[in-house]
């Protein structure tokens, strides 16, 4: 065999949402990562169903399960195919432990490349191939192109732009010690390093909202029995999904609907009214319930707005505050506004809280949670501060994140400037996946035009 | 006249490059000459009176631990030792000589001199022997030549070199030297890409005429670094201090008001200085705000009184470098002994050459040192070590050798030079190396002696010391690894009382070292035995301390591996590979990269465009090679 022994991964279905999604892997590790995700031994070439195990044993998903050892496989390498469900967030959970296992993922046409090298495919069609690589790898770097004209691209150079200005104090601070600049010494690095991983985490969480965008958000409907929520389930689904009744505890599971606004996905989750029960069934439907509000990304906290709860509903659920969602996730629905009289109408208090006044019967005031749920998403903010990040950045920005936790470390604890030094490397060449190489000559170079150096 | 016998490889050039290629060919058993245009200045130090410091000493460890000269010289003439980034990280300390001039070119001479298989001639080289497209031997000024299978040029600025001291100048070696003007046309009609560089020397100043009272001395480090693995401190001669000054305001107005009086900036110099190694205009030029630059003052010598002042390099007029030199604290009234010029010399672009340092074009001919585009004396030995090694391995039939980037500084430097070419006098930085933790300057022998010893470079007495030590560090290992220390037992609360962390359940002491704040010396207090040799147990240290980022690091390595070893054939046309854009076509042609790991380290090389070189070679048929190497 004469590829690096990288294993790869990627989704080998088409983008987008499917009956089936696969991810391949191919290499090495594929063997591992089966052991890993099926926790059995499979038997070569044969069909295993069963779930698909994450790393704390949870389950990922469930599907079929194929392992072709090498040679007998698409690329020769061993290969593992997963085959599951075809939402992306699915599929990238599932790449995502792919990563965790060690594996990176392919590059446009790698598997295709994978396979001609080991001559599973002829001469023949190692022109297509080429071409395959060349067109995917042009289609590729105009889409980064597109990306990095954006704001993601910006935010990111403005990063490694500070990442680089550290480094240059550090590698300056080694490489010339008979300068007087020893930065190492003094707090100076370590303010800047800082102030890096302050930029990096915002970073990181506006790219993990446009990560939302592109896979979905998941929107949890909760609040008191009775309180209408799975009328604004129906409302937003536009048919109806969940059964709706006067009898407070109708709904005793968790349920799940897929909906769009302006093409935008959204997961909805209705769950059981929280309330004390002796009701074993709907204890656990509570319990679910509470899961899927630690869980989400947003929570529509729906009140009976004829309630005299209605005043104060925080205070009067401590299962809720429990769990502790972030106050700046909660939506307020103040719902039956047909029934109390009040304006349909969104408000914002002083603290940013939205509460929304609406009725999920009548429909009036939907439009406004619609659009509320779309500003979440970062809807009208694309183009400012929020980016289409790929799986592949967001992996990157972890690492580079990782990398200056650790380095930081080396730092405070055991001043070791030199390995700090290695972890702020490993960190921009993490960035350097996103923006694209950056030489020690340059390094160098801006040493030289920021510092008189030389005897 | 055709010189009587004949020669495997001749070496041209007696600087610090020709003397190791010289002594690593002879070195091999291979019967070598010296050619050099005076036998007096074999080894002479052109520049600064020192040797290491950071990059650099790392390069001359290597040098060291591949039997090389310019450590063992340096211990014998080094009158001042320090180690740089003492309180930094083992990976990027650094040792650092000042060596007496005399005392150095003397010891250089007597390893050259008692080096069997090696014969010394004087006599400049004004010519090659080339006879389809292959070195054949030497023609000398006399017109006597040198019939060899190898040649190896080190000739340092002397190719076309032009000596500046204000708007006035003249052609020279180097001060006091002729230079080589018929060789420099020979070599400009070969078929390779040349270019200009440039550097400079400061005025070297009388001690004398300089008060050295208002300035502040820096002595040698105590206890007193060695620079060979093979060297002690009882080589070393009396030692004595530098002593460090300051410009001033009125340096810089001097500087400031003759500038139109420098070659530099009136255009006559076209070559390209080094950016780490500025001359005293350049930096206040560019630094205009900076008040004040260090001057080290650097004593050439124990015999003669002669000053180096570094820092103050420059090529203005000689009137002014007095105005400089006496605005100086502690040197108003100095006497210049020698005044400070910039040199204008001819380099080749070292993308022409292979990783054994031989040029593409010519079979047999070899270049290391400045004539490749670098700086300084220790990156020139490098050089010289590998392309004498090579040419003797050519001449002996055998496939020839160079360290990868993960294995030696020796590697980054000969990568760098031959992938990305240079636009500058290249000088080696810790920075460069991508793989600094594992490239330290304590692990050179553990890196090379044993390759040095496979190809002939390495003698006997090295050979059993490294084995020894090697040997040493293993047991050492071994019994820390096997020796545990319990909670609640008299060594595990002493560990704890000592270092303030409580054991919370049996650890072997390998296990405990990886902690930060316990160190082996601390460690051993407490357990009792340890290694009796200090460079033992610095390297048992070193290595537990650091092994989480090497592993790391050798994970990235084993990653990379089989592209490094996959070979680019040298006809390969990169204008036919389909899919490669015309901008990837030109880079890769410009470079001719020998392995697909070296053309993915070519600037804009993508790794789409990789994949599709892999893809070509499998189509041409070289998928053997790839199956060999993977």
């Amino acid at each position: 065999m004469s590829v690096p022994a990288e294993t790869i991964a990627a989704v080998a279905t088409a983008q987008g949402r499917g009956g089936v999604g696969i991810v391949r892997i191919s290499g090495p590790l594929a063997s591992v990562a089966a052991q890993a995700f099926s926790e059995r031994e499979l038997k070569p070439r044969y069909a295993h169903y069963g779930p698909f195990y994450g790393e704390n044993r949870e389950v990922l998903d469930e599907g079929i399960a194929l392992y072709f050892p090498g040679p007998n496989s698409f690329t020769g390498e061993d290969v593992l195919e997963l085959q599951g469900h075809g939402g992306p967030i699915v599929l990238d959970m599932l790449l995502q432990r792919c990563i965790q296992l060690g594996c990176r993922l392919a590059r446009p046409g790698e598997f295709s490349e994978r396979a001609f090298l080991n001559d599973k495919l002829d001469l023949a069609q190692a022109e297509a191939i080429a071409d395959l690589i060349e067109a995917s790898s042009a289609q590729a770097a105009r889409n980064a192109l597109r990306s990095l004209q954006g704001a993601f691209s910006q935010r990111v150079h403005n990063l490694t732009e500070q990442l680089i200005g550290l480094r240059i104090y550090v590698e300056a601070a080694i490489d010339f010690p008979e300068e007087e600049i020893d930065f190492l010494a003094d707090g100076h690095v370590l303010g800047m390093l800082d102030k890096v991983r302050e930029e990096l985490s915002t970073v990181q969480r506006e790219a993990g909202q446009g990560a939302l965008l592109r896979d979905g958000m998941n929107v949890v409907i909760a609040g008191r029995p009775n309180a209408g929520k799975s009328s604004l389930l129906n409302a937003l689904a536009g048919r109806e999904a969940a059964i709706v009744t006067e009898i407070a505890g109708t709904t005793r599971d968790v349920l799940r609907e897929h909906i769009h606004i302006d093409g935008m996905p959204l997961h909805v989750v209705d769950t059981a009214g929280l309330r004390d029960t002796d009701d074993h069934v709907e204890k656990i439907g509570v319990q679910r319930a509470l899961k899927a509000i630690g869980e989400a990304d947003r929570v529509l906290l729906v009140v009976d707005a004829t309630a005299p709860e209605a005043d104060d509903p925080f205070a009067l659920w401590p299962e809720f505050l429990e769990q502790r969602p972030d106050p700046a996730k909660v939506t307020l629905i103040r719902n039956k506004a047909d029934l109390s009289g009040e304006n349909i109408a969104l408000e914002v208090s002083e603290d940013g809280h939205v509460t929304i006044s609406l009725s999920a019967k009548s429909t009036d005031g939907l439009d406004l949670l619609r659009e509320h749920l779309k500003a979440c998403m970062g809807y009208e903010q694309t183009s400012e501060s929020s980016f289409s990040a790929r799986r592949r950045h967001l992996e990157a920005l972890q690492q580079a994140s990782k990398a200056l936790e650790h380095g930081r470390a080396q730092l405070t604890l055991a001043g070791a400037g030199e390995l700090l030094a290695e972890d702020l490397r490993q960190a921009q060449h993490s960035l350097g996946e996103i923006t694209g190489a950056f030489s020690s000559d340059d390094l160098l170079g801006r040493i030289f035009s920021s510092f008189c150096i030389g005897k | 006249m055709n010189f009587p016998s004949r020669f495997a490889v001749i070496v041209i050039g007696g600087g610090h490059a020709g003397t190791e290629a010289a002594l690593a060919s002879a070195r091999m058993g291979v019967k070598t000459l010296l050619l050099t245009h005076n036998v007096e200045t074999l080894g002479q130090m052109s520049c600064n009176p020192a040797i290491g410091g950071i990059g650099k000493s790392h390069l001359v460890k290597e040098i060291d631990a591949l039997g090389g000269a310019m450590a063992m010289a340096t211990d014998k003439g080094g009158i001042q030792f320090r180690v740089l980034n003492g309180r930094k990280g083992p990976a990027v300390r650094a040792t650092r000589a000042q060596a007496d001039r005399i005392l150095y070119k003397a010891a250089i001479r007597e390893i050259l001199e008692n080096q069997p298989n090696l014969w010394i001639f004087q006599q400049a080289a004004d010519d090659l022997i080339v006879e389809q497209d292959q070195v054949r031997g030497v023609v000398t000024q006399m017109g006597l030549r040198f019939m060899a299978d190898a040649v190896v040029l080190t000739t340092g600025t002397f190719l076309g070199g032009l000596i500046h001291i204000g708007m006035q100048n003249y052609s020279g070696g180097r001060a006091g030297d002729p230079p080589s003007i018929a060789l420099a046309h020979r070599l400009r009609e070969l078929p390779l890409r040349v270019g200009r560089l440039k550097t400079g020397t400061p005025p070297r100043i009388d001690g004398r005429s300089v008060d050295f009272s208002v300035m502040t001395e820096q002595p040698g480090d105590t206890p007193i670094p060695v620079m060979s693995f093979m060297g002690n401190k009882e080589q070393h001669p009396a030692q004595v201090s530098c002593w460090i000054t300051h410009t001033n305001a009125r340096t810089h107005e001097i500087i400031a008001s003759n500038l139109d009086r420098s070659p530099m900036y009136s255009g006559v110099i076209e070559g390209i200085g080094p950016r780490y190694c500025p001359s005293i205009e350049d930096k206040i030029h560019r630094f205009a705000d900076k008040e004040s630059h260090q001057v080290f003052i650097e004593p050439e010598g124990l015999t003669t009184h002669e000053l180096y002042p570094n820092g103050i390099s420059t090529s203005l007029p000689f009137d002014v470098q007095i105005q400089i030199v006496q605005s100086i604290r502690g040197m108003e009234n100095a006497h210049i002994v020698r005044p400070g010029y910039a040199i204008e010399y001819d380099y080749f672009d070292p993308r022409d050459l292979k990783y054994s340092l031989e040029t593409k074009v010519i079979g047999g001919l070899f270049f290391a040192g400045q004539i490749n585009g670098t700086t300084g004396y220790e990156e020139a030995g490098a050089q010289g070590l590998l392309a004498g090694a090579n040419a003797a391995l050519l001449a002996q039939g055998k496939e020839s050798w160079c360290p990868r980037r993960d294995e030696a500084y020796i590697g980054v430097l000969v990568d760098d030079l031959i992938t990305l070419g240079t636009q500058e006098p290249y000088r080696m930085f810790t920075s460069r190396a991508e793989y600094r933790l594992i490239l330290r300057e304590d692990n050179a022998d553990m890196r090379l002696t044993e390759k040095g010893r496979e190809l002939g470079l390495v003698d006997d007495a090295r050979w059993a010391a490294f084995c020894t030590k090697r040997e040493s560090i293993a047991q050492e290992e071994q019994r820390l690894k096997s020796t545990w220390v319990r909670p609640g037992t008299e060594q595990g609360d002493a560990i704890a009382a000592k270092f303030g962390t409580p054991l919370t359940h049996e650890y072997n002491l390998l296990n405990l070292l990886t902690r930060p704040e316990i160190d082996y010396v601390g460690l051993i207090e407490v357990t009792g035995q340890g290694a009796e040799d200090p460079l033992v147990a610095e390297q048992v240290e070193i290595k537990t301390k650091y092994a989480g980022y090497i592993d790391r690091q050798q994970d990235e390595i084993a990653r990379l591996r089989a592209s490094e070893n996959t070979k680019l054939p040298v006809d390969i046309d990169y204008t036919t590979i389909s899919g490669l854009s015309k901008e990837i076509q030109s880079k890769l042609g410009a470079t001719r990269p020998e392995t697909l790991g070296q053309a993915s380290r070519i600037p804009g090389v993508t790794p789409a465009a990789i994949s599709l070189l892999m893809i070509h070679l499998k189509k041409r048929g070289a998928g053997r090679t790839l199956e060999q190497n993977a």
